[in-house]
C-alpha cells in the first residue's frame, strides 16, 4: 500500500512530459516564483468567497489529481495513431497501402494491402490502450485516497480526495499517512516542532528525515488554526530538484521568514513517528517534485539498432534500384511491343496503348509496393517483442538475483539489451560499487597513540570465513569469550545489546543475518558484523579508567575533571563519535518507535519546572525548530540579559522578546533541573534497570554508514548512544551513568567542507565544545598552530604527526579515515559566533554561503583528538570479476571521490591495478603542467616501457607537478618478461579537470586508451560524466558506468548503458539507470551471458530478417525478368502480404528469444568470448552484405529451380508460384535452422507450426473462394499440387541446393578457421552435460546449511536441493567439483572458475593459450584443486606476501607526488612493520596452516 | 514484506528450464563425421533421384512442330486485321517414328506471349466468369463493353485474345486414307474450374442466357457458339476457354488443347507412322514475333519430357559429392591441427 504510489507514479510517461514541458515554458514567463495564500482567505481584492475559488481556479497552479493517462475516450484514436506515426516506418507502411488505392498502380487488393498495417496498428493501439488503462485505474486509486484537509465552511478539517486538494490547502496528516502533496510544514504534535518522515517511496532510503515547522509557527501557543493564516508563502517554481526547497514566507506584520528543505514534506513520503502535522499544500500534483522527478522509463536506441537502421536504409536504396531496373525494363519491353497489336497488349481506355514512359511509372509504383516486403512491417514490432521477452528473461534470472538483500536484477529500459553485448569501457564508482559500503570500525589512534583493534580485525576475519562456509567457525570462538568478559565488566545495562548481537551471531551466516535484517527490513545497518565491535583491550582500560576518575571526581563533586591529557583526549575522542553525527535512535521491537518518546512518558515528572519545561507551552517557545532560536534561548540562560539584549535585534529573538516572561521562567527553572536532569545522580542512571522489560536492542539508523559505524564502536567502549533530540543526546557511560548534552548546533555535513560539527554545551563542565569530525584533508588543516616552543604545543605537534602517519597507513590500508577534533569555546567566543550565524540562518538569499562563511568561523582552532580508520570492505566476487571483465576485454575505469590513497589500495586490492605492473600517476597543479605532463606520459606509453626518458620529468616540471612511473620490475626483469598491458593510469580531480579541457582532452584520451585501466580520484560528479562523455564521444566506445550513489547520477545517464547498484544509498542511481544489478559481481554475468546472448540472438535475428527479406523479394525479382517487368507477382497476394507476419515470424522470435549460441558456464570460464560482441562480429557491414549476397543466391536458386522444373509446362502463374512460396518458406526454416545454435522443443513445434500453418492457411484459402482477390485466384491450387508429385521433388531439392553453399562454408569453416565462439561451442559440446537437466536436481550453491535451524532461511534451503524451488543453485559449472573434498567445499564458489584463468593471465600469458581449462581441472584434480583453494582463498595472502616489497617501492615516487610524500618516505620501515602484521583489505591473512591443514 | 508460504523471498525467482533459460537443447554441432556423413547422405539420395527421373523422363515421347513458318502464308494473312474473315488452312505432314504409348496429350503452344503481364492478367471479370453477373465487367477496361455500351462477355483482354486455331490431327494410314486421329476435348481442365469457376448463367437456353452481351472483339462467334459438335460444351464453360483462362507462368507457354481418345487404332496410344495437323490458322503471332507449336506429348508420373528435375537432382548430388570429397580431403589434411581449444 506504501509503495503503490511510488509505483504508480514511476509510470509518467512521455504525455506528461510534453505536458510539463509547456508548463515549463509557460512558468518561464511568469517568472522564478511562486506565491502561495491560504486558500481559506478571500484573495486580494475580492470578497466573495466564491470569487475566490474561482480566482484560485483561475491560477495556473496544478491541482493535486493525478493524471499519467495519455488518453481519453475520444482523444485515444486521433492521439494514439498521431503517435505511432512518429515512427516512420508505419509511415512507410501506411503510404504502400494506400497507394494501392490508386488504380493505375495497384498491386494488391487495397483493403488486403491495408490489413497487416492495420494489424499492426491495432496491435500496437491495444497495447497502448491497457497500459494507459491501468495507469488510469492506479491514477484513479491513488487520486481517492483520503487525507484531512480544512474546510472552511466547516471550519474543521475533513476528509477528502486526494485529488481535490489544492494548493494553499491545509491538510493535516497523521502518523504513518502518505503526503499527498508537497507540504509546508506548519505545525506538529511534536513539541520540538519536528516531524520525522521515510523517503523509501521516494528514494528507497529507509532512514528517518526529520523535518521542521516552519520558523514562526513553532512560537504558537495554541494549537495551529489555520483560519488565522494569513502569511503569504514565496517559493520557487515547483522543479524537480529533491534536495533543495527554498522560498520564504511574509507575515502579515511584515516580517519575513526563511523556507527551506527542511520545512517541506514531499509527496509520496511517509509520516512517521509524529502524531499529527498540518502544513499548507505548496505544491500539488505534477508539480510536486516526487512528480517531477519521474521522468518515466528511458528510450534509448541501441547500437545494433541503429546499425540495423543504416542497413534498413539500404534496403530501401536496394528497393528503389529493383523497382527502378524493374520501371526501365518495362518501359522498354512496352517500347518493343508498341504499336505491335500484340494480343496480350492491353490498352488504355481510350484505345490507346500506354506509352513507354508513362507504364515506366506505373511500373515503378506497382514495383514497389509489391516489392514492400523488402523493409519488412514485422521486423520492428518482432524486435520489440524479442526484446521484452529478452528482458523478461533477464528478470528471470536465479543467479542475477541476491538473496541477502532480496533484490532481482531490475532492466529499467528495455531496448538496449544487446548493448551489454558489446560494451568496451567500464565506469566504475568506487564505494559501494566496488565495496558494500557497509562500514566497519577498524582501528583509531586517539592522541598520536594507535590502537589496533587486532581482535576486532580477527573477528572481521572470522566474519569473513563465515561468508564462505558459513559455519560457526573456531576462531570466533576466540573473539567470543573475550567480547563476553568485557561485557561483564560492562556496565550491566549493555548485556542485553550483547545478548542481542550473540542470537544473532547463532543465526549463523552474515548472509543468514542480512536475509534476518531484510525480515525486519526497517534499518538498513543491522547485520552483526557491523554493530559487533570488538574493543581494543588498551583502550577499552583507558576508556574504563577515565570514566571512573571521572565518576569519583563526579561523586566528590569536582566538576573540573582532573584527567590527563590523554584520557581527557580518549574521553572527549568517544564522546565526539557518540555526539557528532545525526543518528536516530530506535527500537526494533517497535520499528520507528522513537525511544525517547517511550523515556520521556515515563520518566516521572519531578519539579514544577519540569513539568512547565516539558509541558508548558513557553517550551515549545524557548525550544523551537530552529537550533538558532533554541541556543538563543538556552544562552540567555547562562549568559543574562546583557548578551540577551545584544542579540535581541535578530527576528528568530521575536518570541522570546514578545514573552519574555516564561522563557525567564525557564531559564531559571532549566539551572535548577539539569542539576537532576542531566544525568548527575547516579541513581538516574540505573534507572532502567529498573523498568520491569528488559530494554530492547536499541538501532542507530544514519544516513551515512560511517556515522552508524562510529557510534557503534563508541557503543563497544560502552559510550552508548541512547537517545537522541534534536537539541539533546543522552549517552550513557559505565560509571558516570546517563549524561545528557545539550546540543546547542549541529553544522551538518556537506561535501565542500567534508565535515560535520556539533555545537554541545558538556554537562559536567558547562563548557561550550565544538566536536568536528570530518575528512583529514579538511581537519589538518584547520588545527590550532601549536607552537614548538613549550612541551605542550610540542607535545600536540607529536601528536598531530603520529596521526598523520597513522592516517596514511590507514588510507594506505585503503580504510576510509575520518579525523577526530574538539574545540573549546568561551561563552563570549560562543556569543560572537552565535550572533554572526543566525544572522545568517535567517537571511533569505544567499544563505548557502553565509552559511557556510559561518561554519568556517566555528570551525577554526581545533584541538585534535583521534581518527578512525572504518574499512569499506570489497563486495563479494569484486576482483574475480574484474579480472574477468578485464580479460573479457573491457577496460576498466574507476572514478571514485575518495582520495587518492585509499582509492589505489581499493584499486589493489581488487586487481584493477596489480603489483606487477607501472603505474603512471598524474598529479599536476595547472594546465601548463598537466598539458607538459600528458606529453610526457605519451611519448613514455609509446616508448613502450619503463626505459624512456622520463626520469628527468619531475625535476622538469618543477615542485607544483610531478609524475611518477614505478617500474616493479627492474628493466631487465621487463625485458624478459616481455612488453607488459600496459601502464594503469592514476590522476587526481584536479588534473583531471585540466585533462579534460578541449586542448588537452585528445591527449588524455590517447594515454588513457594506452592504459590497462584508469584511475580517477577526486573526482566530482560532473567529472565523472564529464569522462564518460569523452571517451564515449571521442573514442566511438560503447560505455558502461555503474554505481550506488546520487553522485553517480549523471555519469549513468551520460553513459551508453547506465547500471544502477540496488545497495545501501539510496535509489537515485538505480532510478537513473538501464539496468539495476544488486551487486557488483552481477555485472560479470550480465554481460558476459546476457549481454552476449542478447547481442548474438538480437544480432542473428536481423541478419536473419533482411536474408529472409532479400530473399523473399528477389524470387520475384527474378520473376520480372519472365514478366515483361510488369510488376506481376507469381505469389499470391495473401502469402505476399501475410507471409512475414504469420508463416515465417514464429520460429525467429524463439530463436531471437531463446537461442543461445554458447552456454552460460562456457560464457563465464571463457571470457575473451566477450569480444565478439565488442568487436560486432556478429553483425557488421561486411556479414551483412555477406547475408545479402546469400540471399539473392538462394533467391535465384529458389527461383531457377522451379522455374526451370516449370519450364514448357502447362503450369498457370499460381500453379508454379505456390510451390516457390513453399520453397521459400522451407528454405527460410531449414536456414535459420542452420543458424540456430540450440534447438529445444520450442524451436521444433514453432518450425513445424510454421510449416503446418502456411499448408494450412493454403488449403483453407485455396478451397474457400472461387472468384475473390483478383488477380490472384488460387482456387484448388494447393490441393491440386499436392498430388503432383513434381511438386514434392522440386520442393526437396531446391531448399538442398539452396543452402548447400552456406551449409559447406559454415562446415569448412567451422572445423578449419574456427572463430572463438564455434570453438566454445566444441568445448561446450564436449564438457559434461550437466546444464541441460531441465529443473532437475542441481547442486546448489555450496553454502552448507548452517547447524540444524528451524528458521524460515532453512525451509527454503531445504527445498533448494530437489528442483525448481532452489534457492541456493548458482551456475551448476560448480558442480563439477567433487564435494567431497573439504577444502574445496569450503570455498567461496565464485573463485573456482575464476581462478585459474585469472591466474594464468597474470602470469603473463596471452589470454587464451591455455589448454582448456576443463581439461585441466580434470587432469589434474589434485593440483588445481590446490591451486584453487589457494586463489580462492588467499588471493590477498599472494598480494603481500610477493609483492610487498614492490608495492613500497611503488610508493616511493608517490610520495613524491602526493604532498604527503615526506610523510609516507619517512615512515617507510614502519609501514613495511605494519603491513606484514596487518591484514590486507578484502580477507585477512588466512594462517598459512590453515590451507596447509 | 510478503514472503511466500516456504520463507523463500518474495523476489524469489521462478527457477524453472524456460526462465533460466537452461531448456534441453540440441546442438547442431557441425563436426566433422556429422557433416561428411550429411553430404553423402544427400549426395546419394540426390543421385538417386536424379537418375530415377531421368529415366523416367526419356521415357515419354514428344513431338513439337512450330507452325509458325510452316504456314507462313496464313500468318502473312493474319499480321492484318482487315483479313480476319478470311478462313486460312493449313497442312503440316509429319512421321511419327516411335508408337506413343499410352495417353497421349495434345498441346498448342506460345512464345513470347506474356500472358502473365500484370494488367493482362488483371484484365478478367471472375463474378462474370462464375456466371453470377454476366453483366458484370469489372475489371476488363477497354474489353468491358462495346462502343455502344454493350457488356462483353467473358470481358477482359484475356478471353479477347483467346487461343483461336483449330488444329485436327489426321493419322495417315496410307496416302488415301486419312483418318481423324479421336480427339477429346472434355477432361483437359481443372475440374475445379469446369464445376465451379466458371459456370453458365441459370438457362436452358445457353443464347439467351447470354442475351444483352456481346461477343469479345475479337471473336468470330458468340460465347454460345464456341463448340458447335458439343452443346454441354460452349459458353463459359468450354473446356477451352477454361483452358486459355488460367494464365500461363511464363511468357513461353503450351496449354493442352485436346487428348488422345483411345478407340479403335489409337487404344495403345499413337502408333508410329505418318500424320498430319490440319491447321486452321487463325490467332496471329507473327505481329509480335511470336510463334506457336503444336506439341504431341505423353506424360510420366514425374510429368513430361523435361529432363530438368532430373538434371537438377544429379547435379546437386555431384556437387554434394565433391564437396564432401574436399572436406574429407581437407580434414585429412589438417586433422592434426583441429578440435583444439582454444588454439591461437
Amino acid at each position: 500500500m506504501e509503495r503503490e504510489p511510488a509505483a504508480a507514479e514511476g509510470r509518467a510517461h512521455p504525455g506528461g512530459r510534453r505536458r510539463r514541458r509547456r508548463r515549463r515554458r509557460r512558468r518561464r514567463r511568469e517568472g522564478r516564483t511562486r506565491t502561495v495564500r491560504s486558500n481559506l482567505l478571500p484573495p486580494p481584492g475580492a470578497q466573495d468567497p466564491k470569487d475566490a475559488r474561482l480566482c484560485g481556479a483561475a491560477q495556473p497552479l496544478a491541482d493535486n489529481r493525478l493524471k499519467t493517462t495519455k488518453y481519453t475516450l475520444l482523444s485515444f484514436l486521433p492521439k494514439n495513431l498521431f503517435e505511432q506515426f512518429h515512427r516512420l516506418a508505419n509511415v512507410y507502411f501506411v503510404f504502400i497501402a494506400l497507394l494501392n488505392f490508386v488504380p493505375a498502380v495497384n498491386a494488391f487488393q487495397p483493403g488486403l494491402a491495408l490489413a497487416p498495417v492495420l494489424f499492426i496498428l491495432a496491435v500496437t493501439a491495444f497495447k497502448d490502450l491497457w497500459e494507459d488503462y491501468s495507469r488510469h485505474r492506479s491514477d484513479h486509486e491513488i487520486n481517492h485516497l483520503g487525507c484531512l484537509v480544512f474546510s472552511r465552511e466547516e471550519k474543521r478539517f475533513v476528509n477528502r480526495f486526494w485529488k481535490e486538494i489544492r494548493v494553499g490547502d491545509f491538510v493535516r496528516l497523521r502518523c504513518n499517512e502518505i503526503i499527498p502533496a508537497d507540504v509546508l510544514l506548519l505545525s506538529s504534535s511534536d513539541p520540538d516542532g519536528l516531524c520525522h518522515i521515510e523517503t523509501a517511496n521516494l528514494d528507497g532510503e529507509t532512514n528517518l528525515k526529520r523535518r521542521r515547522v516552519v520558523r514562526g509557527f513553532s512560537e504558537l501557543v495554541s494549537e495551529f488554526n489555520p483560519l488565522a493564516f494569513t502569511s503569504v508563502i514565496e517559493c520557487e517554481k515547483p522543479n524537480n530538484d529533491l534536495s533543495r526547497f527554498r522560498g520564504c514566507i511574509m507575515h502579515s506584520n511584515g516580517k519575513k521568514a526563511g523556507l527551506h528543505k527542511e520545512n517541506l514534506l514531499l509527496r509520496g513520503c511517509t509520516i512517521r513517528n509524529t502524531e499529527a502535522v498540518v502544513g499548507i499544500v505548496i505544491y500539488a500534483g505534477h508539480e510536486t517534485k516526487a512528480l517531477l522527478n519521474n521522468s518515466g522509463p528511458r528510450y534509448k536506441r541501441s547500437k545494433l539498432e541503429r546499425q540495423m537502421n543504416c542497413d534498413v536504409l539500404w534496403c530501401v536504396l536496394l528497393l528503389v534500384c529493383m523497382s527502378l531496373f524493374s520501371a526501365v525494363g518495362h518501359g522498354l519491353w512496352v517500347q518493343r511491343y508498341q504499336g505491335k497489336k500484340a494480343l496480350f497488349d492491353v490498352p488504355e481506355g481510350n484505345g490507346s496503348s500506354l506509352s513507354p514512359v508513362t507504364a515506366a511509372v506505373y511500373a515503378f509504383l506497382t514495383m514497389i509496393i509489391v516489392l514492400q516486403v523488402l523493409i519488412p512491417i514485422s521486423l520492428y514490432v518482432s524486435i520489440e517483442i524479442v526484446k521484452v521477452c529478452q528482458v523478461h528473461l533477464i528478470h528471470q534470472d536465479v543467479e542475477l538475483y541476491d538473496e541477502e538483500t532480496d533484490t532481482p536484477l531490475q532492466c529499467r529500459a528495455l531496448n538496449i539489451t544487446e548493448d551489454l553485448g558489446q560494451v568496451q569501457y567500464i565506469f566504475s564508482d568506487k564505494t559501494g560499487t566496488l565495496t558494500e559500503n557497509k562500514m566497519l570500525f577498524r582501528r583509531c589512534t586517539v592522541s598520536g597513540v594507535e590502537y589496533a583493534h587486532d581482535a576486532n580485525a580477527q573477528r572481521l576475519a572470522t566474519y569473513q570465513e563465515a561468508d564462505s562456509d558459513s559455519e560457526e567457525a573456531a576462531p570466533r570462538g576466540s573473539s567470543l569469550p573475550q567480547r563476553g568478559s568485557i561485557g561483564s565488566q560492562q556496565s550491566a545495562r549493555l548485556a542485553p545489546g550483547t545478548h542481542g548481537t550473540k542470537s544473532h551471531r547463532r543465526s549463523g551466516s552474515r548472509a543468514e543475518a542480512k536475509r534476518a535484517s531484510v525480515l525486519s527490513k526497517h534499518t538498513a545497518f543491522s547485520s552483526p558484523m557491523e554493530k559487533d565491535i570488538t574493543p581494543d583491550p588498551k583502550l577499552f582500560a583507558k576508556v574504563r579508567e577515565c570514566n571512573r576518575s571521572l565518576a569519583v571526581a563526579k561523586h566528590q563533586g569536582h566538576p573540573l575533571v582532573p584527567l590527563s591529557p590523554e584520557l581527557a583526549d580518549v574521553f572527549d575522542f568517544f564522546i565526539a563519535l557518540t555526539v557528532c553525527n545525526t543518528v536516530v535512535v530506535t527500537c526494533p521491537d517497535q520499528p520507528r518507535q522513537k525511544v525517547r518518546v517511550r523515556l520521556e512518558l515515563k520518566s516521572p515528572v519531578k519539579t514544577l519546572e519540569d513539568f512547565l519545561r516539558r509541558f508548558s507551552p513557553s517550551r515549545l517557545t524557548s525550544s523551537c525548530s530552529s537550533v538558532g532560536s533554541l541556543t538563543a534561548g538556552r544562552s540567555t540562560h547562562q549568559l543574562g540579559s546583557g548578551l540577551l539584549s545584544a542579540l535581541s535585534s535578530d527576528s528568530a529573538l521575536l518570541g522570546l522578546q514578545e514573552r519574555p516572561a516564561p522563557a525567564i521562567a525557564t531559564a531559571t527553572g532549566g539551572c535548577c533541573s539539569r542539576g537532576e536532569e542531566d544525568g548527575w545522580a547516579p541513581e538516574r542512571a540505573r534507572e532502567p534497570e529498573a523498568e520491569p522489560q528488559p530494554r530492547p536492542e536499541l538501532r542507530y539508523e544514519a544516513e551515512s554508514p560511517d556515522e552508524a559505524a562510529l557510534v557503534y564502536a563508541a557503543r563497544a567502549y560502552s559510550c552508548t548512544l541512547v537517545h537522541r533530540l534534536h537539541d539533546q543526546v543522552a549517552v550513557e557511560l559505565p560509571h558516570l551513568g546517563r549524561l545528557t548534552f545539550d546540543i546547542l548546533h549541529t553544522l551538518g555535513f556537506d561535501s565542500v567542507r567534508k565535515r560535520m560539527s556539533v555545537v554541545i554545551r558538556h554537562p559536567l563542565t558547562d563548557e561550550i565544545h565544538v566536536y568536528t569530525k570530518g575528512a583529514d584533508s579538511a581537519i589538518m588543516d584547520l588545527l590550532t598552530t601549536c607552537s614548538s616552543d613549550d612541551a605542550r604545543g610540542r607535545h600536540q605537534k607529536k601528536i598531530r604527526s603520529q596521526t598523520q602517519h597513522y592516517l596514511n597507513v590507514y588510507a594506505v590500508e585503503g580504510l576510509r579515515t575520518l579525523c577526530i577534533a574538539k574545540r573549546v569555546l568561551s561563552q563570549e567566543e560562543y556569543a560572537r559566533w552565535l550572533q554572526g550565524h543566525l544572522e545568517a540562518e535567517s537571511s533569505v538569499d544567499n544563505r548557502e554561503e553565509l552559511l557556510f562563511q559561518s561554519a568556517i568561523r566555528l570551525e577554526t582552532n581545533l584541538h585534535l583528538l583521534g581518527a578512525t580508520g572504518i574499512e569499506d570492505r570489497l563486495q563479494d566476487g569484486v576482483p574475480e570479476t574484474i579480472a574477468k571483465l578485464r580479460q573479457a576485454g573491457l577496460q576498466i575505469w574507476v572514478l571514485t571521490g575518495d582520495k587518492q590513497e585509499t582509492a589505489m589500495n581499493i584499486a589493489y586490492a581488487c586487481k584493477l591495478l596489480d603489483h606487477g605492473e607501472e603505474v603512471i600517476t598524474l598529479n599536476a597543479e595547472s594546465q601548463e603542467a598537466c598539458a607538459a605532463l600528458l606529453d610526457q606520459c605519451l611519448c613514455y606509453v609509446q616508448a613502450g616501457g619503463p626505459h624512456g626518458s622520463l626520469e628527468k620529468a619531475p625535476g622538469r616540471s618543477g615542485p607544483n607537478v610531478s609524475v611518477g612511473f614505478s617500474p616493479l620490475f627492474t628493466p631487465s626483469e621487463t625485458a624478459t618478461s616481455g612488453p607488459g598491458p600496459g601502464p594503469s593510469l592514476v590522476i587526481d580531480g584536479r588534473s583531471l579537470a585540466y585533462a579534460l579541457e578541449k586542448s588537452l582532452e585528445d591527449k588524455f584520451l590517447f594515454l588513457a586508451k594506452r592504459c590497462r585501466s584508469v584511475l580517477c580520484c577526486r573526482s566530482t560528479p560532473l567529472q565523472k560524466s564529464m569522462v564518460v562523455k569523452l571517451v564515449r564521444t571521442k573514442l566511438k566506445a560503447m560505455t558502461l558506468a555503474i554505481g550506488d550513489g546520487a553522485n553517480d547520477v549523471s555519469m549513468i545517464q551520460v553513459a551508453d548503458v547506465g547500471v544502477g547498484i540496488s545497495g545501501q544509498e539510496g535509489m537515485q542511481a538505480v532510478m537513473a539507470s538501464d539496468f539495476a544489478v544488486p551487486r557488483f559481481r552481477h555485472l560479470e554475468r550480465l554481460l558476459m551471458v546476457h549481454g552476449h546472448w542478447c547481442y548474438s540472438r538480437l544480432a542473428n535475428m536481423v541478419l536473419y530478417f533482411f536474408y529472409k527479406n532479400t530473399m523473399f523479394v528477389g524470387l520475384l525479382f527474378w520473376f520480372q525478368f519472365h514478366c515483361g517487368f510488369s510488376a506481376s507477382a507469381m505469389i499470391d497476394q495473401w502469402y505476399l502480404i501475410f507471409f512475414n507476419l504469420l508463416f515465417s515470424s514464429l520460429p525467429q522470435l524463439v530463436t531471437g528469444v531463446l537461442d543461445r549460441d554458447v552456454p552460460d558456464h562456457v560464457l563465464l570460464t571463457q571470457p575473451q568470448l566477450y569480444r565478439s560482441g565488442q568487436s560486432m562480429e556478429e553483425y557488421r557491414p561486411r556479414t551483412f552484405w555477406i547475408n545479402m549476397a546469400d540471399a539473392a543466391f538462394q533467391s535465384l536458386v529458389c527461383f531457377l529451380l522451379p522455374y526451370l522444373a516449370y519450364y514448357d509446362t502447362d503450369a498457370d502463374v499460381f500453379t508454379w508460384g505456390t510451390p516457390v512460396t513453399t520453397i521459400a518458406l522451407l528454405t527460410f526454416l531449414l536456414h535459420l535452422g542452420i543458424e540456430t545454435k540450440t534447438w529445444t522443443w520450442l524451436n521444433w513445434t514453432t518450425c513445424g507450426f510454421s510449416a503446418l500453418l502456411f499448408f494450412t492457411v493454403a488449403f483453407v484459402y485455396n478451397a474457400s473462394c472461387a472468384t475473390c482477390y483478383p488477380p490472384s485466384n488460387p482456387y484448388w491450387t494447393m490441393q491440386t499440387l499436392v498430388g503432383d508429385p513434381i511438386f514434392y521433388l522440386i520442393c526437396l531439392i531446391t531448399p538442398v541446393t539452396a543452402l548447400l553453399p552456406r551449409l559447406f562454408v559454415r562446415a569448412l569453416q567451422g572445423s578449419l578457421f574456427p572463430t572463438q565462439l564455434q570453438l566454445a561451442r566444441q568445448l561446450a559440446q564436449r564438457s559434461p552435460k550437466k546444464l541441460s537437466a531441465p529443473g532437475g536436481p542441481r547442486q546448489g550453491f555450496p553454502r552448507p546449511e548452517p547447524e540444524p535451524d528451524p528458521s524460515s532461511e532453512r525451509s527454503c534451503l531445504s527445498t533448494a536441493g530437489s528442483g525448481p524451488q532452489d534457492c541456493a543453485s548458482r551456475g551448476s559449472w560448480f558442480s563439477l567439483r567433487p564435494p567431497s573434498s573439504p577444502e574445496v567445499t569450503s570455498e567461496e564458489p565464485g573463485a573456482v572458475n575464476i581462478s585459474v584463468p585469472l591466474r594464468e593471465g597474470l602470469s603473463g600469458h596471452p589470454p587464451g593459450t591455455c589448454v582448456p581449462r576443463q581439461a585441466a581441472l580434470e587432469r589434474c584434480p589434485e593440483d588445481s584443486k590446490r591451486k584453487l583453494s589457494h586463489s580462492g582463498r588467499a588471493t590477498p595472502l599472494s598480494i603481500f606476501s610477493l609483492p610487498n616489497l614492490r608495492s613500497l617501492r611503488w610508493l616511493s615516487p608517490l610520495s613524491l607526488v602526493s604532498g604527503l610524500g615526506s610523510v609516507l618516505h619517512f615512515s617507510r620501515s614502519g609501514l613495511q612493520m605494519d603491513k606484514q602484521e596487518a591484514e590486507f583489505l578484502p580477507s585477512p591473512p588466512q594462517p598459512d596452516q590453515d590451507l596447509v591443514a | 514484506m510478503d514472503r511466500t508460504s516456504q520463507g523463500c523471498p518474495s523476489r524469489w525467482r521462478d527457477n524453472t528450464a524456460l526462465k533460466q533459460q537452461h531448456l534441453p537443447a540440441h546442438r547442431l554441432q557441425l563436426s566433422a563425421t556429422k557433416v561428411l556423413s550429411g553430404f553423402f547422405v544427400t549426395g546419394t539420395f540426390c543421385l538417386g533421384v536424379g537418375i530415377i527421373l531421368i529415366l523416367s523422363a526419356k521415357s515419354t515421347k514428344e513431338i513439337e512442330i512450330n507452325y509458325t513458318n510452316i504456314c507462313a502464308n496464313c500468318a502473312e494473312l493474319r499480321e492484318n486485321t482487315i483479313n480476319f474473315d478470311k478462313e486460312c488452312t493449313c497442312s503440316i505432314p509429319f512421321y511419327l517414328p516411335e508408337t506413343m504409348q499410352g495417353n497421349v496429350y495434345m498441346y498448342y503452344k506460345l512464345h513470347s506471349f506474356y500472358q502473365n503481364l500484370y494488367r493482362y492478367s488483371l484484365s478478367r471479370s471472375n463474378s462474370q466468369l462464375m456466371g453470377q453477373d454476366i453483366m458484370d465487367v469489372g475489371n476488363c477496361d477497354l474489353f468491358g463493353k462495346t462502343p455502344n455500351g454493350t457488356p462483353i462477355c467473358p470481358c477482359g483482354a484475356i478471353a479477347n485474345s483467346m487461343f483461336n486455331d483449330t488444329i485436327i490431327l489426321s493419322y495417315n494410314l496410307n496416302s488415301s486414307i486419312h483418318i481423324k486421329v479421336p480427339m477429346l476435348s472434355s477432361g483437359i481442365t481443372w475440374w475445379t474450374d469446369k464445376f465451379i469457376k466458371y459456370q453458365n448463367p441459370n438457362s436452358n437456353h445457353l443464347p439467351s442466357a447470354f442475351a444483352g452481351t456481346a461477343k469479345p472483339p475479337f471473336w468470330p462467334r458468340a460465347v454460345y457458339e464456341l463448340d458447335e459438335e458439343d452443346v454441354e460444351n460452349n459458353g463459359l464453360v468450354n473446356d477451352d476457354f477454361i483452358v486459355w483462362m488460367r494464365t500461363a507462368a511464363f511468357p513461353t507457354f503450351k496449354k493442352l488443347y485436346r487428348r488422345l481418345r483411345r478407340i479403335q487404332y489409337f487404344t495403345e496410344g499413337l502408333p508410329a507412322g505418318n500424320y498430319s495437323f490440319n491447321i486452321t490458322y487463325n490467332f496471329p503471332v507473327t505481329r509480335y514475333h511470336g510463334e506457336k507449336s503444336v506439341v504431341l506429348s505423353t506424360l510420366t508420373w514425374s510429368g513430361g519430357r523435361s529432363l530438368f528435375l532430373g538434371l537438377a537432382y544429379t547435379v546437386t548430388g555431384t556437387v554434394t559429392w565433391l564437396a564432401s570429397f574436399v572436406m574429407m580431403a581437407i580434414y585429412l589434411a589438417r586433422k592434426e591441427r583441429m578440435t583444439v581449444f582454444p588454439q591461437q
